[in-house]
């Protein structure tokens, strides 16, 4: 009964004062919706388990090798058929341990076709996944005998959308890389494991059997042996693959490294590992605005605690207990939490939905199938736990603060004047923690919103406009010899070309290249740098890499010609200033040996991505032909006529007429897709930060001036006493302004300090991509920003109690 | 004698809720130097909102208030402020002592608002009127440490550090015992042998009767005002002493 009759009086308190309701509730759905989507985001993003059965204990295994450069050779990233089968052989940690790859493949309809994400898969893969076909089969082992027909199984999606959902779909063929493939099976909907596969396709087992020389490189799903921890299993697997490659090094005459292995959960090596650090990371930022808000929201209560210190008191001297009072004063933040918890999930609840939706539509063959948001029980069960810390932080202790006073000093109308000293210390720590929290935020803040606009902002030096790439990998078996690649290679250039839409075309692929500099006087070889290198077969004119001095490289620098070399204008500067650089020699270490080139043209700068942060890298390019020094994997660029229709379709054309067989490891795009991709998703991300930002900054605002507000109404009397006695309206503003500005300086300051910590750790990261002045500059902007808007939120309440006359505010109550 | 404050056709009138209420009309009186003034009447006449004018804690609506022949009805907020620190000593009825200062923090306050004092200067001031009200051992206390009556001699000190030129006191006895009641009307007394000036409001009518000049109120307006001869004064006393005997 006494329990309803307070939450009817909570209630009736609540309506009384709907601008504080109003306020209190908003703070709080803020911070409880940030935090909640934040939390759920990256949860679904990074430790879901896999929406399959015993999806949690499906592994992925990455290999990492530690000593060299990565390049876009990815193959020292993967497992190779030798690899797998040798460690196959003698582990004993894993249950289940397989093979795949996941390339592109083209299905093709009579005169159009389009590219579909297929993974090529071994036999125990299906099974792996603990996930049946919906009708027919799935890949069996005989389907991996070289010379048995060509075979599919299709997603469900798929069967949908290209083949109309028709019956039949068993006994039906489609055209698969310019192949008749029967399809055998339809996975159930949603299924597009490993990641986001329409389609599965048998690996050949003679690929599977190759030696370490010839051997394609894999992706390994795995699933622990019962009782085998992940470390162990690493430690195991890791020694075994780096003796295997010690072996390689020394007979094929690989980078002399150590490759290691990880297993991690396939949500996890999506993002290559980092997952932990960002879920940690971004979960601080959130927790630190709820933090603001449920400082605000305690503080908001606390002041309507104190406003009924009297009633409080009176109560306890009717002889309520302190039990009774904590639970009387706690219904109204009891009610404002649950209905901003409920409110809150509810907005998440859309946010997912919305975000859900939109990235789908924006990335919508890129998702992974496990990426998927939502309200789930993981979130309702955070939402949960948010709250009743809310009510402990903000509802709880200002209502045990409250029940817990001196009734004798509320009932008394005697010696007063004054915030208690306990409640003064409190207001000022909850202040300096407000300053600190958001300074804090503020300053990172700030500082990836300037990073954000680096990248957006980067000058690439190259133009992709209508311009369309793929990825293609020469099997090794067939095309075996340096001058087989180039001419196939040379071929499909020219077919390419022969397009009447197409402008031009070229092959390319990028190194990270060891460059030998002791020809220079400032000898630094020591430092053993490398540089981005591009094996080019064609001209890069039309792709905006344009001739500065001299002359492009052609078909004349060819194997057995004289060894040549383009380089960067930036190169060009750097090491003969003041002289021309065209004839000079550079040393490359190209395969293990030292090549000395000659420099035949300089050309104009480019940004690769790839070494961001490396400042020589960053700056200098070198180019070498693909006709003296080929690989057989490359991407092919090709420029059309603007407007052109199919444009992916030309390279595909192309392609099959000159062979069938060769792999497309990416699939025909516009070569600015992943670029806007990027530069889309730092727009987003700038937003989101400068939103949240600008969120916690409000937060912060409206709490520093309800705090501010709420210790002057409380010192409204002694303000009245210190006015009787002589003191000046500056006196008093002086008063508050010197003590909020003691907060402000303490909060500034630890944050500041917090904030050079990362930066020097940033700094080194980063190789000085912000120069130094640029923190100062990022820090003296928010010390001022923030000292202003803090002062204001001082002053003004300030203002309104010191114009009051002091007869009034002495018999303020 | 020299007049110390010059009220001439006050008035003060309040807007509530666009309701007029005239607490003040038409007061004028003249307070010469030395003088000790009582101000009575009921509850609700108006005799705090006259002290509140008095110490330039308010403005009348209308008339003009002289100190020491200069119209103060008119200034600043600041500078009523600087009046109020180097001219006017106020006692209240609630004593008014802030709880987070120290006694010696609390007397100290109106010297810290006038510019000019040195620290040794403000604490042996502090000290001189401690002393006076027998509570230096006590400096180093905070209110909430001390009884009624010793915040009152407290808040007595505070009122005295400036030197004022008048000290106003509203209800100084009014939440005190009639012992500690005794002791600071004795305090006034002794202050005004002195030679201080005071105006007090107060609603006892013996207290009322040992100051020199006894200012009645009724419905805003003064309704009389009459000078106490010393054996008036002596017998108040008197009468006050047997009481407290008898109690």
């Amino acid at each position: 009964m006494s329990v309803l009759i307070d939450i009817k009086y909570a209630l009736r308190l609540l309506f009384k004062a709907p601008k504080f309701t109003a306020m209190t509730l908003s703070v709080l759905v803020g911070g409880l919706t940030i935090s909640l989507f934040t939390f759920s985001f990256l949860y679904s993003t990074l430790h879901k388990a896999l929406p399959m059965p015993e999806g949690e204990t499906a592994l992925v295994l990455s290999t990492e090798t530690i000593g060299i450069s990565m390049n876009m050779d990815t193959n020292q990233n993967s497992l190779s058929a030798y690899e797998f089968r040798q460690i196959a052989k003698t582990q004993s940690s894993l249950d289940e341990f397989g093979l795949y790859e996941s390339i592109d493949a083209r299905l093709s309809f009579e005169d159009t076709g389009k590219n579909i994400s297929a993974t090529y898969v071994d036999s125990g893969f299906f099974r792996f996944s603990r996930t049946k076909a919906m009708m027919g089969r799935t890949i069996q082992q005989q389907d991996m005998v070289v010379g048995t027909t060509p075979v599919a199984v299709i997603s469900y999606e798929t069967w949908q959308n290209e083949l109309s959902g028709s019956k039949d779909v068993l006994t039906m063929t489609i055209n698969l890389n310019d192949r008749v493939t029967d399809v055998i099976g339809v996975m159930p909907p949603g299924y597009r494991f490993p990641g986001i596969a329409k389609i599965w396709l048998p690996l050949k087992q003679s690929q599977l059997n190759k030696q370490q020389n010839t051997s394609s490189y894999f992706t390994a799903y795995a699933r622990l042996k019962s009782g085998v921890s992940n470390e162990q299993a690493t430690k195991y697997l890791s020694a075994a693959l780096d003796q295997l490659y010690q072996q390689s090094v020394k007979l094929y005459n690989q980078p002399e490294a150590n490759k290691i292995v990880h297993l991690r959960s396939y949500p996890m090596d999506q993002v290559n590992g980092i997952g932990n650090t960002m879920f940690i990371f971004l979960n601080v930022v959130a927790w630190s605005i709820l933090a603001l808000g449920c400082i605000n929201v305690g503080n908001l209560l606390l002041a309507r605690s104190m406003e009924r210190q009297k009633e409080t008191a009176i109560r306890a001297a009717l002889g309520a207990t302190s039990k009774r009072l904590v639970s009387q004063l706690m219904w109204e933040g009891i009610i404002i939490t649950t209905v901003g918890a409920i409110l809150s999930v509810l907005l998440v609840g859309a946010a997912l939905d919305y975000t859900n939706i939109a990235l789908h539509s924006w990335m919508p063959n890129s998702m992974v199938f496990w990426w998927h948001w939502g309200l789930d029980k993981e979130t309702l069960g955070m939402a949960i736990i948010v709250t009743l810390v809310t009510i402990i932080l903000a509802v709880f202790l200002p209502a045990w603060r409250s029940a817990h006073q001196d009734i004798n000093a509320a009932l008394r109308d005697g010696t007063r004047g004054a915030q208690g000293k306990k409640a003064g210390r409190l207001s000022r720590l909850l202040v300096t923690v407000q300053v600190f929290l958001v300074a804090f935020l503020m300053l990172i803040g700030t500082l990836s919103g300037f990073i954000t606009q680096t990248f957006i902002n980067l000058e690439t030096g190259d133009d992709y406009s209508d311009i369309m790439r793929a990825s293609i990998n020469l099997p090794k078996n067939k095309y075996q010899t340096p001058q087989e690649q180039a001419l196939l290679f040379q071929a499909l250039l020219e077919r390419i070309k022969n397009d009447s839409n197409v402008i031009d075309a070229h092959a390319t692929t990028l190194s990270h290249l060891p460059i030998i500099l002791s020809e220079f006087d400032f000898d630094d070889s020591h430092e053993k740098l490398s540089i981005d290198t591009f094996t080019v077969i064609g001209n890069t004119e039309f792709s905006g890499i344009t001739l500065v001095a001299g002359r492009h490289l052609n078909r004349r620098d060819k194997s057995g010609a004289r060894k040549v070399v383009l380089i960067s204008q930036s190169m060009a500067n750097r090491y003969w200033p003041g002289e021309s650089a065209l004839e000079k020699k550079i040393t490359l270490e190209i395969a293990g040996k030292a090549e000395s080139l000659f420099i035949v043209g300089i050309v104009t700068n480019r940004f690769n991505g790839r070494s961001l942060f490396g400042k020589l890298d960053s700056e200098d390019e070198t180019y070498i032909s693909g006709l003296q020094f080929i690989k057989p994997r490359m991407r092919i660029y090709y420029k059309t006529i603007k407007g052109s229709v199919n444009a992916a379709g030309i390279f595909y054309r192309a392609l099959f007429e000159i062979d069938r067989n060769i792999d497309v490891v990416q699939t025909v795009q516009p070569a600015e897709r992943n670029r806007n991709l990027m530069r889309d998703g730092m727009r987003l991300t700038s937003k989101v930060i400068f939103g949240t930002g600008f969120f916690a900054l409000m937060l912060a605002m409206v709490g520093i001036y309800g705090l501010t507000a709420n210790s002057v109404a409380q010192r409204t009397h002694e303000i009245g006493i210190r006015r009787a006695v002589g003191a000046t309206d500056k006196n008093i503003t002086d008063m508050f302004i010197k003590q909020g500005g003691r907060q402000l300086l303490t909060g500034l300051g630890l944050a500041l300090l917090l904030f050079t910590l990362i930066s020097v750790m940033f700094n080194e990261f980063s190789e000085g991509l912000i120069p130094t002045y640029l923190y100062f500059v990022l820090a003296s902007v928010v010390i001022v920003s923030l000292s202003l808007i803090v002062m204001l939120a001082i002053y003004a309440p300030t203002r309104k109690a010191v114009v009051m006359e002091p007869s009034l505010a002495l018999r303020y109550e | 004698m020299t007049a110390l404050i010059e009220l001439k056709d006050i008035t003060k009138t309040f807007l509530t809720e666009e309701i007029e209420t005239r607490a003040l009309n038409s007061i004028n009186i003249t307070i010469n130097k030395g003088e000790y003034l009582s101000l009575s009447g009921q509850s609700g006449c108006g005799k705090s909102t006259l002290l509140s004018l008095l110490g330039l804690l308010d403005s009348p609506t209308s008339g003009s208030y002289l100190i020491n022949n200069v119209d103060v009805s008119s200034l600043s907020r600041d500078q009523r402020a600087k009046i109020r620190s180097e001219q006017i000593g106020f006692v209240f009825q609630s004593f008014n002592l802030i709880s987070d200062l120290t006694i010696f923090e609390n007397v100290m306050l109106p010297l810290t608002y006038q510019s000019g004092f040195s620290k040794k200067e403000i604490a042996e001031k502090v000290h001189d009127v401690l002393a006076k009200v027998e509570m230096s051992h006590r400096k180093d206390h905070f209110p909430s440490q001390l009884s009624g009556g010793q915040q009152q001699r407290v808040a007595v000190a505070r009122a005295l550090v400036n030197d004022p030129a008048i000290i106003l006191a509203d209800e100084p006895t009014g939440n005190l015992d009639s012992k500690n009641a005794q002791a600071v009307l004795a305090l006034f007394d002794k202050l005004h042998q002195d030679g201080a000036t005071i105006c007090m409001v107060t609603h006892d009518p013996i207290s009322a009767k040992r100051a020199s000049r006894c200012l009645e109120m009724f419905d805003g307006r003064l309704i009389a005002d009459n000078l106490n001869t010393p054996s008036h004064q002596k017998l108040a006393s008197s009468v006050a002493a047997i009481e407290l005997v008898a109690s």
